[in-house]
């Protein structure tokens, strides 16, 4: 615990008060991560809950002027950080003639938690051969329905086989289902895909933990985690829950719970200690001043700017870059090899 | 049996459209622009399907083979940031230069003061310091449309379809919001992911998206035509020069096209340019060369020959108006040694020693060349949106779709560029981002690029058209003692470089740099040539100080 990270209120009383509710509430919350760590993967992390109040929600994923244009906003710059950073890490390998272009081509990708499908969509149409999974079977009716009227994207009814195969259009294959991460992990086995992806997600779930280590499973040797989420600070409480839920109501009042939010240092912590299999390194193997090396993992804040009506990627090595993560981040992680 | 087989084939494609990620309507500038930005562009092409849909045919423009001398009566001023767009494009390369001029210079005065205002391509600075060597380039539309579709004949991502109209445009009954469905004069259907709409001010497109759009009709008709002048001299600037003579009808404009070629554009009121149009074309370009150079007085009085006669069903003889321009320059004391005395011009020679102040003018004209004598309405309109939202979703605008502007600037077709490359560089962002292209996301950044930026150059050109139009006591009186007139010719130049000072429109920092520029120029000349009411004033003042000061040091005294 960090008390020189609260608020400073002027008033003593207040701030004793305040303080006292940010301790319980961060308390609370560490604990939630922390003792979904010692309970073993079995459990599951889908929250009836919330799966209820996105249901809710699913008529409105394709309203880009409704509940979600935030989300719509933020695509891009989920895209743009997916495919900076995939082709940052082909040139690592040696790749240098690899193009920008094509860096998602026939990758299978799987979305966790995909909604009405804003992600896959843009996955898709870059060539990914993505699955979609929602714990809401309305928002996987939404997603089905609104990629079946779209004749870019190749998309066929979901199939409990194998991972889509590659099309002659060159477009990925796009297919959704409704299930779960864990249940993915069930059926198919671990090391399934190139590139998972949980956006928006992790905020949502119960067990954190068990959710991350599911996902994780999932990635093949040398493949990449991304995670998009929103830190547990101050700020993000500001911005996400008393901004945009009760002051402007962008947001559904009681979409986002303050306890949920994980720390960008939560999650290096977590893949610095976590190992795909007991013998081998952790995903993450040093830090250096806190940060992990950039082939390793990577934290990006992305911060909405109001006047341009965009969000945008904090530029790496900003000054104040690591408060643009005080809110919304992007993660990502990649899987050593074994 | 026709009639049941088309309708037949109506039905069969209507189950069937034909899935396109972009259709264009409208094959005029912008919308030719457009198509051949995203062909030109490898990562739009691989992955979108681009149509474009012409009512017109455009075989006539892709042959079109004008002789030599003779030239189309639509031009356009090409600015060198639209330029540079068509360069990055590939499309400049086939726009055929030798019937292109530049323009190095520009002329611009007032029709009661003669308050006037040079300016010239070398005063103009690139963000990097460098002087322009040219201010715009003037281009015939044709030849501008050619190139842009000879630029996309290569190009197998884009096809055109023209001599087909569009015959409606409905909205696909499908769950979620439905995509727009065009159906064509000869019985397809597109299903249009991202419908364009480059299909001009009464837009069809515009009303499918249900976007309203503001703005008013002036009382004002441009006339244009090709006119035919002396060559200049060695002793003279190159023909390279454009000159516009505010009037109080409307402006007058000079736009040089070769040597002894150049392009009128003539906005005035209409019923003159009804009675001009029906006149014969010497006496059009008899009364364009007095347009340039009598006092106001004498021309409204030249004006309501031209009108009398047309109203008696005649129309006035060269001869006659020959004599009246060499009475009234007579009773004005127009030097004949001047370049101003229409009278003498017509009689000498070309070459030799220029006359007196034949910089300040136009070159004199000799003819107008046949058949390019027309004229169109000009009014002002702006739309409310330029991306269709609701159930007008997947709709855009671009061009005189979503703007028309007085001509007086030349801005009509930069502002129609300007749209087309923010809404290429548009797509190309979504496209690669994996978005989709016709989606509300994808487009708002163009709305955010453009809205504004037209906005003022609209507004500003508005504001100097009825500026001039004003008939107002105070107006007239400001204006005509060169007080009001120097600030607003200034707005003028500041609305030319807006577009025109800078390289690039993509550097919008270069464009503020050099209104400021043009802004602070504008106080330093308020200054100098307000002399001399300013020497009134400054006297004045220096009196009343000096009486103060008397009476202070009087006061002080014991």
């Amino acid at each position: 615990m960090k008390p020189s990270r609260l608020p400073k209120p002027a008033s003593r009383a207040i701030r004793y008060h305040s303080a006292q509710r940010h301790q319980r509430l961060y308390h609370a919350s560490r604990a939630a991560f922390v003792s979904a760590a010692a309970s073993t993967g079995s459990q599951s992390s889908v929250n009836p809950d919330e799966i209820a109040l996105f249901s809710r929600l699913s008529s409105q994923w394709w309203d880009e002027r409704g509940e979600f244009q935030m989300l719509h906003k933020m695509n891009p710059v989920r895209i743009q950080f997916i495919r900076e950073k995939l082709l940052e890490m082909r040139r690592e390998d040696g790749e240098d003639a690899a193009s920008a272009d094509d860096v998602l081509k026939g990758l299978n990708v799987l979305d966790v938690g995909c909604g009405g499908g804003l992600l896959c969509e843009s996955l898709a149409r870059l060539g990914a051969n993505t699955l979609g999974v929602d714990a809401s079977a309305s928002n996987i009716g939404i997603a089905s329905t609104h990629a079946s009227s779209d004749p870019s994207l190749n998309y066929s009814l979901s199939v409990k086989s194998t991972s889509p195969a590659p099309t002659s259009r060159g477009k990925g294959a796009l297919t959704y289902e409704h299930t779960s991460a864990e249940d993915v992990l069930a059926t198919r086995g671990p090391r399934q895909f190139d590139v998972v992806c949980s956006m928006e997600v992790l905020e949502h779930v119960d067990n954190p933990r068990t959710f991350l280590r599911n996902c994780a499973d999932l990635v093949k040797p040398g493949g990449h985690l991304f995670l998009s989420t929103i830190s547990r600070t101050p700020l993000a409480y500001l911005l996400t829950i008393f901004a945009a839920e009760h002051l402007l109501r962008l947001v559904t009042p009681g979409t986002h719970t303050y306890a949920k939010y994980v720390r960008p240092e939560e999650l290096t912590q977590f893949f610095g200690d976590y190992r795909s299999a007991p013998e081998s390194r952790p995903w993450i193997s040093r830090l250096y001043g806190g940060v992990p090396t950039r082939t390793e993992a990577e934290t990006r804040g992305i911060i909405y700017v109001p006047w341009k009506g965009e969000w945008t990627l904090v530029p790496r090595g900003a000054v104040g870059a690591r408060w643009g993560e005080g809110c919304n981040y992007l993660f990502w992680v990649r899987r050593p090899l074994e | 049996m026709v009639l049941r087989n088309s309708r037949r084939r109506c039905l069969a494609s209507a189950a069937h459209p034909e899935e396109s990620d972009v259709v264009i309507v409208g094959g005029g500038p912008a919308g030719l622009a457009l198509a051949s930005a995203l062909g030109n562009s490898a990562e739009v092409s691989k992955s979108l399907r681009v149509v474009l849909v012409e009512a017109g045919d455009l075989s006539k423009i892709r042959d079109w083979a004008p002789a030599q001398n003779s030239f189309s009566n639509r031009v356009s001023s090409i600015t060198n940031a639209s330029r540079a767009f068509l360069k990055d494009i590939g499309a400049w390369s086939h726009v055929q230069l030798d019937r292109t001029a530049p323009v190095e210079e520009m002329q611009v005065w007032d029709g009661i003061s003669d308050a006037r205002v040079a300016f010239s391509a070398a005063e103009m600075m690139t963000p990097e310091r460098v002087a322009l060597d040219e201010m715009s380039r003037l281009v015939e539309n044709l030849n501008l449309q050619r190139a842009l579709l000879r630029h996309i004949s290569s190009m197998p991502g884009v096809s055109i379809v023209d001599r087909t109209k569009v015959q409606s445009i409905e909205k696909e009954e499908r769950e979620g919001n439905g995509w727009p469905l065009v159906h064509l004069s000869d019985g397809r259907v597109l299903r249009a992911r991202l419908l364009v709409g480059a299909d001009g001010f009464n837009s069809p497109v515009r009303s499918y998206a249900g976007i309203e759009s503001y703005g008013w009709a002036y009382d004002t008709q441009a006339i244009v035509a090709t006119m035919n002048h002396h060559p200049r001299t060695a002793f003279e600037p190159p023909n390279t020069v454009a000159y516009q003579r505010f009037l109080p009808t409307g402006p007058i404009a000079f736009l040089p096209l070769s040597h002894t070629s150049s392009s009128l554009v003539w906005s005035t009121k209409p019923p003159l340019a009804k009675a001009l149009q029906a006149s014969d074309p010497a006496v059009l370009a008899g009364m364009i060369n007095a347009a340039f150079r009598l006092p106001e007085v004498s021309m409204r009085y030249l004006h309501n020959r031209v009108l009398e006669a047309h109203a008696g069903g005649s129309t006035l003889l060269s001869d006659e108006l020959n004599k009246e321009i060499a009475w009234r320059e007579q009773s004005h004391n127009v030097d004949p040694r001047t370049a101003y005395s229409v009278t003498a011009l017509s009689r000498s020679a070309p070459g030799g020693i220029p006359p007196a102040g034949s910089d300040l003018l136009p070159p004199f004209v000799t003819s107008i060349q046949e058949g390019t004598i027309a004229s169109f309405p000009l009014r002002m309109s702006h739309a409310d949106a330029y991306v269709g939202e609701g159930r007008g979703a997947r709709t855009v605008l671009v061009g005189d779709a979503a703007h028309t502007i007085h001509p007086l600037a030349g801005q009509g077709l930069n502002l129609g560029l300007g749209d087309a490359e923010a809404l290429a560089h548009c797509i190309h962002t979504a496209v690669r981002n994996g978005g989709d292209v016709g989606s509300y996301t994808a487009l708002a950044p163009y709305a955010r690029d453009r809205y504004f930026e037209n906005h003022k150059m609209l507004s500003a050109v508005d504001k100097l058209h009825k500026l001039y139009s004003a008939t107002a006591e105070p107006v007239v009186w400001a204006r005509s003692v060169g007080l009001e007139v120097l600030n607003e010719l200034d707005t003028i130049k500041a609305a030319l470089m807006m577009s025109a000072g800078s390289a690039r429109r993509t550097d919008p920092a270069s464009v503020g740099w050099s209104v400021a520029a043009s802004s602070l120029e504008t106080v330093a000349r308020s200054v100098n040539s307000a002399k001399s009411v300013g020497d009134t004033i400054v006297g004045l003042a220096g009196a009343t100080a000096q009486g103060l000061l008397k009476r202070l040091s009087n006061s002080s005294r014991p």
